[in-house]
């Protein structure tokens, strides 16, 4: 299919405004009259507030809230699941703090300085609780109780043995399918704790309004949602709150939810009836949000042919201290596990835990890399077992075209309809070099090199044929301008991939635009229809879908407008663009002169009253389909300092149409640098005896990959397929585009020493401590400790 | 306490505490809000501004520090309106994601290229490395980097 608007390289819309700094972010909001705000945080994982006195910040003129002062109510900050599927357990502000950071009390003064003296001023007298920080003991008997009674949607449920929530699952025969197996193999891994170190820490702006609204500018990934959970929070009706859409300076998942400093802010403009900013530090951030640590245990059964059988998994999820999403994430976990690979019954238990961390929440994948890369660590182990080619015998098993598919969970369902895992694999083999790769574990010496690969997805949206307990919806307004340009209207947040990018050249495709006549105009709650949140990387597949659906809707109008115009019946008329003219050109075939651009025609319907083209609706996606994508990563391990560098990297993804060809090969970038991190690099420890994490969010000792770790070498491709349920064929990547990175890593180093690794991050210690299991050799350390 | 700086080529004499750091009164004070806050204690580098010459870590440096000397923001890269030749290329290349690293990266490289006109790929990686991306790779904003560093060589051809 040929496009002349989708799959070109341009300059996205919004890059001079960033490279000039022009570009406004929520920190970038300061407002006339407005009070700064710092917030009280509790400095102990457990514990109950006897007494809080404020009076000190009070007589300096501060304003001030404690839990005193706000909602007595409980509530879940994310509200992307239907209510039926909405565990709340938040405040605003607590008595009972169950993580160090959680906030307590909160003040705004008329300087940050003199908001963080009046903040210190606040006397608080603990009484301390026991803390529990490990998830497979939290959850034993007689432990102490992080949460007593917390709500599911409007009815009060009571928690035992800190079991947040759970969900098991299970089709087919499996014991029958275990018996039938040659091979089984079980398996128990455990993944760290990450922080998404989005470059912007969170930030709220409120500003009261006279008739007792709120206008919020706040670091979002959907604006629609924070304002349904202020008014929920606050009562207070929704059309009077306005969320303002605004640059983000990165999400990974920690602003789907609302977060804390919103309704913080809120408190306090309330108060105060002041405008309030409330901006956190960066420790302050690494406070609020983390990956959830899981520990999986994966039993898969296989035939001496090849074929897999049937499963079991466990997944034990430390959520942190509050419920987020979860309840959500059992499910879309079971989902990543049995859209891998074709499993003819499958057994899944999954067990969210609450211990006193900081609450986790969705970060890039959302449960995906973590099983990918347990599922790949043991395909690969499978396929040097049977002596099969770790890619003939994926090839053999994998869910593809016509194979249903769990987009989120298993009320999210759709058949795949595009896929292009082969060529993915045979491409990226070809150019990374996979038939020349080395034995396992076969070389010697200091610097060993190994080449592993990976396969994964991730769905686009959560949209299915049916509802489910997932709100997955887009709405756009688009309106022709007199001048020929169209402005392009949505609530759909640009976490920065350039997602909005891609809808404006989805629109000019169908428009016969230039692309420079779309307009992205800004935008707020108020004057968009609802759009759910970005992620799921819904972004282009769902929210082009809207775009896509509004533009059709705009170009019927304008061939029945032309149709009068011209003289000419609607259904023959057609439209081009006209670069020279800078203009959309409608115009009947074969009949030259018989044309009129869509300045001309917008200006002609205003002098001739006949009104403004424009359209607006609501889009559904039909189906969640799988992007796919394959990882081949070349390593240079250093078995003297465990330390390893990634040499060659391919990947190739199967997006369906490429829309933006730049900013998708910098998903791909992005994706693997990420997920090179989680790999080997981050990890959020806990120190216990502190109650907090080990570099007390300082992001100094908390080590994320720098330019200096970049591969020599990286190669993307993209494969051709067409998904005929997306806009002009497109499916999404943001997820995709990372998720077998870190299986792709870990079987490399596995190739490069002949070591596996059932636990991340792979340390250069952990590395080091393996090795000198598998070869008895003293460490490089031990001999220099000798030395001196 | 009064001090003088020339911002973007222009006299400004402000108002500051002693303790003031430098990133506040850029962006509090003067309204450059290009400027950006990323971690507070000079680990992310996206708060870096220009002090005659030589880039400086805005957060870790105290506004009275620089009384009387020439300060560039990212607000002031760009001259009459046109593009910088690391602003182009930076667009250009697909160096912007969410782009609230960009500043910081834009004005290291316009430190680096004036220092050294051609660094090579590993000049440039040592030269970044304390600024921090989370979106790209840093893949992209390598290759931009080069790519201006070609357009500066090209337009000196041009002009000599």
């Amino acid at each position: 299919m040929s496009f002349y608007a989708i799959g070109k390289r341009t300059a996205r819309k919004d890059s001079v405004a960033k490279v000039t700094g022009w570009e406004k972010y929520a920190s970038d909001i300061y407002l006339p009259n407005m009070l700064h705000a710092r917030v009280l945080k509790s400095p102990f994982p457990h514990a109950i507030v006897k007494k809080i006195d404020t009076s000190r910040a009070e007589e300096m003129g501060a304003i001030v809230v404690t839990f005193k002062d706000v909602p007595d109510k409980l509530f879940c900050p994310r509200l992307v699941s239907t209510p039926d599927a909405t565990y709340k357990d938040w405040k605003v502000l607590t008595d009972k703090p169950k993580f160090v950071g959680e906030p307590i009390a909160a003040v705004a003064a008329e300087t940050e300085e003199l908001a963080q003296i009046a903040l210190e001023s606040i006397n608080v007298e603990y009484e301390l609780l026991e803390p529990v920080f490990d998830a497979l003991e939290s959850m034993k008997e007689g432990k102490p109780r992080i949460h007593d009674k917390i709500m599911l949607n409007d009815k009060i449920i009571d928690i035992e043995n800190n079991v947040a929530c759970r969900l098991e699952l299970q089709e087919g025969d499996l014991e029958e399918a275990f018996k039938r197996s040659d091979i089984i193999i079980e398996r128990e891994f455990r993944t760290s704790r990450g922080y998404h170190n989005q470059l912007e820490p969170k930030v709220a702006v409120v500003n009261p309004e006279p008739d007792g609204g709120l206008t919020i500018w706040c670091t979002t990934q959907t604006i629609h949602n924070t304002r349904l959970l202020i008014s929920e929070i606050f009562n207070i009706p929704v059309s009077k709150i306005n969320v303002k859409k605004l640059a983000l300076g990165g999400g990974f998942g920690s602003s789907i939810q609302t977060n804390i400093v919103v309704p913080i802010a809120v408190a306090l403009a309330l108060k105060a009836r002041r405008p309030v900013r409330l901006a956190y530090t960066k420790e302050e951030d690494m406070h609020e949000h983390s990956s959830y640590q899981m520990i999986f245990r994966l039993k898969i059964g296989v035939t001496r042919d090849g074929k897999l059988t049937g499963g079991f998994m466990e997944n034990i999820m430390d959520i942190g201290a509050h419920q987020i999403q979860a309840y959500p994430l059992l499910g879309t976990c079971a989902g990543w596990w049995v859209s891998l690979y074709k499993l003819q019954a499958i057994k899944y238990v999954g067990v969210a835990i609450y211990t006193n961390k900081i609450p986790s929440c969705a970060y890039r994948g959302y449960g995906n890399p973590q099983v990918t890369w347990a599922v790949e660590t043991i395909m690969d182990e499978l396929a040097e077992m049977l002596g099969m080619d770790p890619i003939e015998f994926r090839l053999k098993n994998y869910v593809g075209e016509r194979d249903l598919f769990w987009g989120q969970g298993p009320t999210v369902k759709s058949i795949i309809k595009s896929c292009g895992v082969e060529e993915i694999l045979k491409k990226g083999s070809e150019l990374i070099g996979w038939k020349n790769r080395p034995k396992p574990g076969e070389q010697k010496g200091r610097f060993r090199r190994g080449i592993g690969m990976a396969r994964g997805y991730h769905t686009s949206s959560a949209g299915a044929p049916i509802p489910s307990q997932v709100i997955d919806y887009s709405g756009a307004i688009l309106k022709v301008n007199e001048d020929g340009t169209v402005d392009y209207i949505t609530g759909l947040v640009d976490q920065g991939g350039g997602t909005l990018e891609a809808h404006a050249k989805i629109i000019a495709e169908e428009l016969g635009l230039p692309l420079k006549n779309v307009n992205i105009v800004a935008a707020d709650s108020q004057t968009t229809i609802y759009d759910v949140c970005t992620h799921a990387s819904r972004g282009v597949y769902a929210g082009g879908g809207a775009a896509l659906n509004v533009a059709r809707q705009v170009k019927e109008k304008i061939f029945k407008l032309a149709s009068t115009i011209l003289n000419a019946y609607p259904h023959t008329l057609r439209i081009r663009p006209d670069e020279e003219r800078g203009q959309a050109v409608i115009y009947v075939e074969g009949l030259p002169g018989k044309e009129i651009t869509l300045g001309e025609l917008a200006t002609l319907a205003r002098i001739k009253n006949l009104g403004t083209i424009a359209a607006v609706d609501s889009f559904r996606p039909p189906a969640c389909p799988p992007h796919f994508t394959g990882y081949f990563v070349e390593v240079l391990v250093d078995t003297e300092t465990g330390i390893v560098k990634p040499l060659k990297v391919v990947i190739g993804a199967d997006v369906g149409t490429v829309i933006n060809p730049d900013l998708a090969e910098g998903q791909l970038h992005g994706g693997f640098i990420m997920g090179w991190s989680r790999a080997i690099l981050e990890d959020l420890k806990y120190n216990e005896e502190i109650g907090d994490i080990e570099c007390r969010g300082f992001i100094i000792d908390y080590k994320m990959p720098t330019a200096a770790d970049i591969p020599e070498e990286i190669k993307t491709f993209f494969v051709e397929t067409y998904e005929p349920t997306g806009p002009f064929g497109a499916k999404g990547l943001g997820e995709g585009a990372q998720n077998p990175a870190i299986a792709a890593i870990s079987n490399a180093i596995y190739n490069a020493t002949g070591v596996r690794f059932y636990e991340l991050p792979i340390t250069p210690e952990k590395l080091l401590e393996k090795l000198k299991e598998k070869e008895g050799r003293k460490l490089a350390v031990e001999d220099a400790v000798k030395l001196t | 306490m009064k001090i003088e700086l020339i911002v973007n080529g222009v006299r400004r004499v402000i108002d500051v505490e002693p303790n003031e750091l430098l990133i506040n009164v850029i962006r509090e004070k003067l309204g450059l809000t290009g400027t950006k806050y990323g971690c507070g204690i000079g680990e992310c580098g996206a708060c870096t501004v220009i002090v005659d010459s030589k880039p400086v870590l805005s957060c870790l440096t105290l506004a009275v520090e620089v009384a009387g000397r020439e300060i560039t923001t990212i607000e002031g890269v760009a001259k009459n309106g046109r593009l910088d030749p690391v602003q182009e290329a930076f667009v250009e290349e697909g160096a912007v994601q969410c782009g609230y690293c960009t500043p910081g990266f834009i004005i290291m490289a316009k430190a680096l290229l004036e220092e050294n006109k051609n660094p090579s790929r590993q000049e440039i990686i040592e030269y970044i490395k304390g600024n921090l991306c989370r979106c790209t790779g840093y893949i992209n904003i390598v290759k931009a980097i080069q790519k201006a560093s070609e357009k500066i060589t090209l337009k000196e051809r041009k002009t000599t």
